[in-house]
């Protein structure tokens, strides 16, 4: 037998699986409402994509959206980082400190949410803190375990060779964690844009959690499954995007 | 005068774990000679590594009253121009090329970038690694990878290159391979050679001189002179009789080593905690 192609096994599946769902779909009498055909869907997405759906404001809120996403992400980023440096820096700090950040980590942080709505009210800042919020955590421990994981021998050798303090820190701990830290900051970035799209499925004013909820409650199901592949689509393309910052640090 | 003198140098540290003061060093005092090549050995725990560390400016030793010279200044940090260390693992950055990890002392130094890189491809060329220079760590033996350590010691060019049981993870072959080349890179660039080992035979092999350490807390308690022609071939009458020599003022030492490993339980070489 001859040898099978994961990649044409892959591909085989899905479009097998795309006309089977095409074909049950055109024969069977099930409402347009439950369930719309792959090829239906498509032709929506092209007409949202060139304004001729009646989705609302698409690219303004599918801006909005990634726009959140992207800041609350650097926030996560930059803060998670740094936490995490901290956390790792020295013993007593992490003893102090890190039962608070775990205990944080393992509340469901959705039931926070309307907690900070009382807070922040309802606009874009109340996603982006959400989203924050829910990214965050990965993001610090993953720093201060790839920090803590340095082997000794590598700071020892680095002392050895007349390196101190903060040159040890970027020319040995960084590196050496730095596999570590980006596996969390990828897990960050999923989880940022996980909450970022909750908030706005619960807010339901602006942003693509609103159009996706707006196509719901009004029956557009072609609408609905668009936007749901389009939003899927962005995260795919993110995640892709961070993959390949992530090959290009570590090498 | 001599290149390296520790003079009544002790050595305690405090266990956490049975909370005792434990002395691995007792007012120790050694001198070596320039382009020596001097070998400590001795039992496991003896201290011989500790030795190294304070020589090398990486652990410090007690102040009371003991002291060390390395050229004739007093030791108070690591001073990579002046001495190299190896490790018993290569300790090589994996995230680094070999020509960058042979590089990284130098890049310490701030030496500019064309001149450390023909440095690090000399020696590398010495070792017989130069097709290695851009592959990664990942990519050698263990033996290859101790190689490139020692190129990363050998190429700051230092007067003295200390040796923490280098070989000791290696396989026999590799060991000796090794050892044949460090001894004639010692011949041809004349550098003070410290090597910790606790093999009899890497002992009479390499060294010039061997210390032979009492057990802990340890003491200089020999010094044994090795004049045997090189290249020595190991097994020889003359090799084998240098190390039956090494042997019988080991032998106690090995001894008292495992006992006094038994009556630690007893705490009989702890000290009370001062």
């Amino acid at each position: 037998m001859r040898k099978l192609s994961p990649v044409l096994a892959r591909v085989t599946l899905v479009v097998v699986l795309l006309a089977l769902w095409e074909i049950l779909t055109r024969l069977s009498s099930v409402s347009a409402i439950l369930i719309v055909a792959p090829t239906t869907i498509l032709w929506q997405m092209v007409q949202i994509l060139v304004r001729t759906s009646n989705v609302p404001d698409f690219y303004t809120n599918a801006w909005l959206t990634i726009v959140e996403i992207l800041i609350a992400f650097g926030f996560a980023a930059v803060v998670g980082v740094l936490t995490g440096m901290a956390v790792a820096s020295s013993k007593a700090i992490g003893d102090a400190f890190e039962p608070i950040l775990l205990v944080l980590y393992a509340i469901p942080k959705i039931i926070l949410y309307p907690v900070i709505v009382l807070m922040i009210g309802t606009g874009p800042a109340t996603k982006i803190v959400f989203g924050v919020f829910v990214g965050i955590f990965v993001i610090i421990f993953n720093t201060a375990a790839g920090l803590r994981q340095v082997e000794p021998d590598y700071r020892r050798l680095a002392h050895s060779l007349g390196y101190r303090g903060a040159k040890i820190f970027f020319k040995v701990e960084l590196p050496a964690a730095a596999q570590t830290i980006l596996a969390g900051l990828r897990l960050g970035f999923g989880y940022t844009i996980i909450g970022v799209l909750t908030g706005e499925l619960l807010l339901v004013n602006a942003g693509l959690g609103y159009v996706i909820d707006w196509a719901s409650v009004n029956y557009y199901t072609a609408q609905l499954y668009a936007l749901i592949v389009i939003t899927l689509a962005i995260g795919v393309v993110a995640n892709y995007v961070v993959g390949l910052l992530e090959r290009r640090w570590v090498r | 005068m001599p290149i390296i003198e520790v003079t009544g140098v002790s050595k305690t540290y405090h266990d956490a774990a049975t909370d005792r003061v434990v002395r691995t060093l007792d007012k120790i005092s050694i001198a070596v000679e320039e382009n020596d090549f001097l070998i400590l050995l001795g039992p496991s725990g003896c201290g011989k590594s500790t030795l190294l560390n304070i020589i090398a400016g990486l652990v410090p030793y007690d102040q009371d009253g003991g002291r060390v010279l390395v050229a004739g200044k007093a030791v108070t940090g690591p001073n990579p121009k002046l001495i190299a260390y190896m490790f018993q693992d290569p300790v090589l950055y994996p995230w680094r090329t070999v020509l960058k990890n042979v590089e990284f002392g130098l890049e310490a130094q701030e030496i500019d970038k064309t001149q450390r890189r023909e440095r690090a491809l000399k020696y590398l060329r010495l070792v017989g690694l130069e097709e290695f220079a851009e592959a990664y760590p990942r990519q050698l033996s263990g033996g290859m990878a101790q190689r490139v350590a020692l190129c990363r010691a050998l190429a700051l060019e230092t007067d003295i290159i200390l040796m923490d049981e280098p070989f000791a993870a290696l396989d026999e072959q590799s060991r000796i391979l090794l050892g044949d080349e460090l001894v004639s890179i010692w011949r041809r660039v004349r550098r003070t050679i410290v090597f910790v080992t606790h093999s009899l035979t890497e002992a009479v092999y390499l060294g010039q001189h061997i210390a032979v350490f009492t057990a802990r807390p340890g003491r200089i308690k020999l010094d044994i002179a090795n004049d045997l022609p090189r290249p020595r071939a190991i097994g020889a009458a003359e090799f084998n009789q240098m190390v039956d020599r090494v042997w019988q003022q080991l032998k106690g030492e090995s001894q008292a080593a495992s006992a006094s490993g038994k009556k630690a339980a007893r705490e009989e070489i702890l000290l009370p905690k001062e």
